[in-house]
């Protein structure tokens, strides 16, 4: 859950399709649709890009759409599941992505811009942040240059602005982790600019409850991934706080749902 | 003047697009385009923000009829369809597509790469003045692209009123 996709050789590009179409036909297209072939296989889509990072759920490729630099999400489909479920799986979170980036976008929240989606395949094409960086790498690479982590201050107020806008459309994220969001002009440049990813296991919900999940999700990704952070959090969380009226009610629900984690492990 | 793009994701075919002004016989070629004489989808050029827009809409075009999955009956129509922020297909065509009266008009062709048949076609029939694409922001009706796709302030704040565009033209299919 924390981290999953693996980095594979950052910027060498592997082709995945070398010598795609050499035999180059060039049927008239008719009118109406044309017979489909079968084969789901979103090879010939991803033919121009290259792979750059594996997840376990997902492969994200590099490339370009209609000229623009594009990232390609590509959610291929998990042998060790039943077929059939895989696909509804696998649908209804290349439809929760796409669906959460417009939701998201509408109230100004900074998420890629969403170019083409192919629910056959699963591939969702979008906005490449060239340049930018997770705040994951932000933090880690911070934390090791030792000086100054106070400067991570305004970062963790912004995210938790960013979030509790988020939660006030009713937004439930699924996935909130330090490598779901971007920082758009790396570490660089005034200001936190914050995109956040990864919309797959999103979802629309008005119950503090599911906010506060939300946010428990993130403590236990942050505090595990980030040693020593817990006052960092702290001001991520008070900044959510002033930042919407609702907070109040999801931070209760965030207390609760520590306390049955905290008895879990007790337990178990 | 006019602009041809391939699509990186077919790459057999690609878009070419041309833009008149001062057009005359706008009523006729809308029945030649319905005839099958001219392959081009006739776009009203108001709501157009960038030619950007009209690729997005030709590459979703040629994906659907590959996939067996068009709303629409032709490849042009499609075309229009897909501009469009909802899933009505007349109120699509009554706002994209020219109209009788029309004195512009934007012109969207998908065609196999090295054939330029179709361009030839098309700017022989269309009697009005050849402009450059690239001119396309000048006839934009902005506020009434906002008022159409319902672009938010918010929205405005965190990316540009093509991106709004393009997004909502990618995600329609599932809102
Ligand atoms: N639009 C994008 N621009 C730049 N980098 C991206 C973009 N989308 C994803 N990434 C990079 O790829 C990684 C994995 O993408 P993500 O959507 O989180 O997939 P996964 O489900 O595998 O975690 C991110 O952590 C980020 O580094
Ligand atoms: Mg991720």
């Amino acid at each position: 859950m924390l981290e999953r996709s693996r980095k594979i050789n950052p910027g060498a590009a592997v082709p995945l399709r070398a010598d795609r179409r050499r035999q180059r036909r060039f049927p008239r297209l008719p009118d109406g649709n044309m017979a489909s072939d079968r084969s789901d296989s979103a090879a010939p889509l991803l033919a121009g890009c290259a792979l750059w990072k594996q997840g376990a759920e997902a492969r994200i490729y590099r490339g370009k759409f209609l000229g623009r630099a594009a990232v390609v999400k590509h959610r291929f489909p998990k042998r060790y599941r039943h077929p059939q479920l895989d696909e509804k799986l696998t649908r209804r979170r290349t439809v929760q992505e796409a669906r959460a980036a417009l939701r998201c976008r509408k109230a100004g929240i900074s998420v890629p811009v969403v170019y083409f989606v192919d629910y056959t395949t699963h591939c969702i094409f979008m906005e490449d942040l060239v340049g930018s960086i997770t705040v994951r790498d932000h933090i880690v690479t911070t934390q090791q240059s030792g000086d100054n982590p106070e400067s991570l201050g305004g970062l963790a107020d912004e995210m938790g602005r960013i979030l509790a806008k988020m939660h006030d459309e009713d937004v439930i994220h699924g996935d909130l982790t330090t490598s779901n969001m971007l920082l758009r002009n790396g570490s660089e440049g005034p200001g936190a600019d914050l995109v956040l990813i990864d919309f797959g296991l999103s979802y629309t919900s008005a119950l503090p409850e599911d906010k506060g999940v939300d946010m428990y999700v993130l403590e236990k990704a942050f505090l595990s991934t980030h040693p020593n952070t817990e006052s960092l959090f702290q001001q991520l969380l008070n900044s959510y706080t002033a930042a919407s009226k609702k907070a109040p009610a999801v931070i209760k629900k965030l207390d609760e749902v520590r306390l049955r984690g905290r008895k879990r492990s007790m337990v178990g | 003047m006019h602009v041809t793009h391939e699509l990186e994701l077919f790459p057999e075919y690609s878009v070419t697009q041309m833009l008149f002004t001062d057009v005359k016989n706008a009523a006729a070629l809308r029945k030649s385009a319905m005839e099958g004489q001219i392959n081009g989808a006739l776009i009203n050029p108001a709501m157009l923000v960038d030619p950007f827009q009209a690729l997005v809409a030709a590459n979703k075009a040629v994906h659907l009829q590959k996939a067996g999955k068009m709303k629409t009956r032709s490849l042009l129509s499609e075309i229009i369809f897909n501009l469009s922020p909802t899933n009505n297909i007349s109120e699509a065509f009554r706002r994209f597509g020219m109209s009788d009266g029309d004195g512009a008009v934007h012109v969207v062709t998908v065609h196999p790469r090295e054939d330029m048949s179709d361009v030839d076609t098309i700017l022989a029939r269309v009697e009005g003045r050849q402009v450059p694409v690239g001119e396309i922001s000048t006839f934009t009706d902005v506020p009434g692209i906002k008022k159409l796709y319902k672009v938010t302030p918010s929205e405005e704040k965190c990316g540009s009123l093509l991106e709004a565009v393009v997004c909502r033209m990618a995600v329609k299919d599932v809102v």
